[in-house]
């Protein structure tokens, strides 16, 4: 029989007098302590990643419009999170100046442009392509192809129980859920929610019962705009952008939006949790060259199984 | 009524511009230009196929970029490990192309329009992460060198001008195949399920089968496409295949037009060189694309060519009037019949 | 005469309802067979079960003794049997003629004897000749409902299934139409019509079959169906 050394003492490694070697409480808890970090970087990365996919979803599930662009939104709201901070404006107000502009940007490009592709939505994706290409290359126009950063918003580092954690990862984990779970509520509980469930399900009926369901589309598209500008505060938050972060973090939030079912909000958030695990227990257990490649895999293998993802789309709105 | 002289009107125009292309040479230009010219004509053979796959079947695919990169990457490879040359790599690097197409099509296929956008971006990306973490043999991230040099009866070539030949006849190749395909029953059929599937069932046609073949088609394309590039850049390397060089594809493709032989040579041709003309750098000649792609597609939905003549036809459509309702007649139906 | 297409015991549920309880029906060879019922008597997922759309509960269906039961779409049409859709279809971008065309490449048999084998003698016999450079997509919807007409027969079928092929059609279209299905059985095809409207079905019907609530409630010449008491109890006793 053999006592335990005390946490965080100097570790030694015991022996039992027969029987294999087993690694001592502390080796242990550093292999914990890494898997735990993992995950909540894999989770806190899945927050951004969960926030684009509920935008998308939205999106989609009113207009049947699948925004490719949702990516750029989402690196426009680092920018402007980035421009602000420069500003000496302090993260919190740089978050919701993120927020509010990108939000607007949505806005203007809802108006100006995707209201044209309402009757071939095929059309819209075309658009965000060409949207794609136009924002990235005026954000390099304006600035440069470099990484932007800025100084961690939440610098500490919380010890719990010997495992280090970083607390803008927290930071990030639970405003992604606040939000997320404020959304979920208007969308499941709200009068507007409701109306905006039924436009989902048959938009000529909607509009027949008094749905003024243009605005609702100019509404959604706000909403999903300025989730991604959220989305893009807080990543900056965690690590350095280029303006090139936009394409590889929309492909995962659509990956995610398609495992849990185009157009249904639960499965974004579902899948979006499921990715976030997936990613964090690849990279602690050394995978992490392969990170990138499990959103694909897995939507490409859900896909298959299922065809409208693991918890149903829509199939976007029903067209005359 | 017809329509039997058609099909080989339709080619003239093609063919009057590949002659044009073909005096190009002799007008002296610049080592630049011509390596433009030479990319110009290598995207334009992966763009012919783009058009089987999406003009004519009406399949919007994100994954034609990787296709093009499963060509590059077999001619390195082949060059490498067992010595075959060009020649013989390009029948086979759309051979490889038409399987990986066959890989990406068969899973993709199976899920609705939306999701099948998706799914091909996806294999786009996989592809590329595949590449990354392939090590030594794939060359990893920094890509491959191809040292092989292009030989033609014996004598190798060196210059940019025979490269620019090749590539030439492998456009005309391209831009005949296409125009076969689609004066043929086989596009009649791709255009009918494009058209409307659940008809094209119930008259007989295999809506699954022909899908599949058409993406195979488009990947034979793109292979043979990646096989010039590989040979013409002498180094590949993942980054070149992702899903942003096939929103370049898409974009050159629209801009074009799909569903016109001479789209893919003039979206080819014009996105290669009109930040040439505008003396514009990298940056703000993508910007003008973007916009390009997003004007074209909400104001001209069938691409340049077909806007011009839309155009043209509105003009002068009133000179003889039933001469007109003849040539408006063809024009009309030029999109079907690929003129 | 004898049957060509046997439906034994067909039963389709969807989840909890039953669109189809145990349907027993056959069409002869050369006859013109009409099927009716209100809404909801489950003609419409019958034609769907034939045609491939949907795999039936149970039961079976043969074709010349073969059976075609769980056949996918294509391969009906491949069997023979063509088909025209409740909603007029057509290939909206291309010309009437190409549509022709393009049916005519898809063929089923290469009988020497049948009159339309060419675009332009399918055209002719629906009268469509003079809007052969049309596009599709801006026809008339009577012009399209002959088109669709065009289309089936050029697959060359040996049995022809029309869905409500005369809704949305006035009178005087309603008539051509009759005209023109009452040809194919000289030419080797059979018809299955699928309907509401009771004067068409004593224009076009020799045999009539009177779906409800997804059984088959009467069967017979059409006159004797029509005065059936049971089949005016499901019409709640509208003049027929």
């Amino acid at each position: 029989m053999h006592l335990p050394p005390a946490p965080c003492a100097g570790g030694t490694f015991i022996q039992k007098t027969d029987g294999p070697p087993v690694r001592s409480a502390q080796q242990r808890n550093r292999a914990v302590d890494i898997l735990i970090q993992q995950i909540l970087n894999g989770l806190s990365i899945a927050s951004v990643i969960t926030l684009i996919a509920v935008g998308v979803t939205l999106i989609f599930g009113l207009t049947g419009i699948i925004n490719f662009a949702h990516g750029e939104f989402l690196m426009v709201g680092s920018i402007v999170t980035w421009l602000a901070v420069r500003g000496e404006l302090g993260f919190p107000l740089a978050l919701m100046i993120a927020v509010l502009a990108v939000g607007l940007m949505g806005f203007v490009l809802e108006r100006g442009l995707f209201r044209f592709t309402l009757t071939r939505p095929t059309n819209g994706f075309i658009v965000s392509l060409g949207l794609i290409v136009v924002l990235q290359h005026i954000v390099i126009f304006f600035y440069d192809p470099n990484q932007k950063s800025i100084p961690r918003p939440l610098p500490g580092i919380w010890d719990v129980g010997g495992v280090r954690i970083a607390s803008v990862r927290v930071m990030v984990i639970l405003v992604t859920i606040a939000v997320v779970a404020l959304t979920f509520a208007m969308v499941t509980r709200s009068r507007y929610g409701r109306a905006l469930r039924a436009a989902v399900d048959d938009r000529d009926t909607a509009a027949l019962m008094g749905i003024p369901v243009r605005r609702y589309i100019t509404g959604v598209f706000v909403l999903g705009s300025a989730l991604a500008g959220l989305g893009g505060a807080l990543l900056i938050a965690l690590f350095p952008i280029t303006p090139f972060t936009g394409g590889t973090m929309v492909m995962k939030g659509f990956a995610v939006a398609l495992i849990g079912g185009l157009g249904n909000l639960t499965g974004a958030v579902v899948a979006g949790l499921i990715l976030g695990i997936v990613e964090g227990f690849s990279a602690g257990y050394g995978f992490s060259a392969w990170t990138d490649a499990y959103s694909f895999a897995l939507m490409i293998l859900v896909l298959l199984f299922k065809p409208n993802g693991l918890f149903g789309g829509t199939s976007g709105p029903k067209m005359a | 009524m017809n329509n039997t002289l058609s099909p080989f009107r339709s080619l003239v125009p093609a063919l009057v511009a590949l002659a044009l292309l073909a005096l190009v040479p002799a007008l002296g230009p610049s080592n630049r230009l011509l390596s433009l010219a030479i990319s110009a004509g290598i995207n334009v053979v992966a763009l012919y196929g783009l058009s089987v796959l999406f003009g004519q079947t009406g399949i919007l695919s994100m994954g034609h970029a990787a296709l093009v990169g499963v060509g590059a990457y077999a001619a390195a490879l082949l060059a490498r490990d067992t010595g075959v040359g060009f020649w013989l790599a390009l029948p086979l690097g759309g051979i490889f192309a038409g399987i990986a197409a066959v890989v990406i099509g068969v899973p993709s296929l199976r899920v609705s329009g939306h999701h099948f956008v998706i799914m091909t971006f996806a294999f786009g990306q996989l592809l590329t992460i595949v590449l990354t973490n392939g090590g030594d043999y794939t060359g990893a991230a920094t890509g491959l060198d191809l040292q092989l040099p292009v030989s033609v009866f014996g004598t190798p070539v060196d210059d940019l001008m025979p490269y620019y030949y090749i590539v030439l006849a492998f456009v005309a190749l391209s831009a005949v195949a296409s125009w076969a395909i689609i004066n043929s029953p086989y596009g009649r059929t791709l255009r009918a399920i494009r058209e409307n599937e659940k008809l094209s069932a119930s008259l007989g046609i295999n809506i699954g089968r022909h899908k599949i073949g058409a993406f195979v088609v488009s990947g034979v394309f793109a292979g043979v496409s990646g096989v010039l590039l590989a040979y013409f850049l002498r180094h590949i390397s993942p980054g070149q295949f992702a899903s942003f060089p096939s929103i370049y594809l898409a974009l050159m493709v629209m801009i074009g037009g799909a569903r016109l032989l001479l789209g893919p040579l003039a979206g080819g041709i014009l996105v290669s060189f009109l930040p040439e003309v505008l003396n514009l750098d990298p940056v703000e000649s993508r910007i003008l694309y973007g916009v390009c792609l997003i004007a074209v597609i909400l104001v001209l939905p069938n691409g340049l060519i077909a806007g011009l003549l839309e155009g043209w036809q509105k003009l002068f459509g009133n000179a003889a009037q039933k001469r007109a309702d003849n040539a408006s007649a063809n024009a009309k139906h030029a999109p079907e019949a690929g003129r | 005469m004898n049957a060509i297409l046997e439906i034994k015991g067909l039963k389709k549920q969807f989840g909890g309802l039953t669109a189809l309880s145990g349907v027993d029906l056959s069409i002869e060879e050369g006859e013109i067979l009409g099927i009716v019922g209100p809404n909801g008597s489950g003609k419409t997922t019958l034609f769907n079960v034939i045609t491939g759309v949907h795999k039936p509960t149970e039961g079976r269906v043969s074709w010349r003794g073969r059976d075609i039961t769980s056949l996918a779409a294509h391969e009906i049409s491949g069997a023979g049997i063509g088909y025209t859709f409740q909603q007029a279809m057509a290939f909206p971008g291309l010309s009437v003629w190409e549509n022709v065309q393009t049916a005519c490449e898809h063929a089923h048999r290469s009988d020497r004897s049948y009159p339309w084998t060419t675009p332009a003698a399918l055209l002719d016999f629906v009268g469509l000749t003079t809007l052969a450079n049309e596009r599709a997509g801006v026809l008339p919807f009577g012009s399209l409902r002959l088109l669709g007409i065009a289309l089936a027969l050029a697959t060359r079928p040996s049995l022809i299934l029309l869905d409500e092929p005369a809704a949305g059609l006035n009178d005087k279209e309603t008539a051509t139409l009759v005209g023109l299905v009452q040809q194919f059985p000289a030419h080797g095809i059979s018809v299955c019509v699928i309907d509401h409207d009771m004067k068409l079905m004593q224009m076009l019907c020799k045999r009539l079959i009177v779906l409800d609530f997804g059984s088959k409630i009467a069967d017979g010449p059409t006159q004797a169906v029509l005065a059936d008491p049971k089949v005016l109890e499901v019409y709640l006793g509208g003049a027929l």
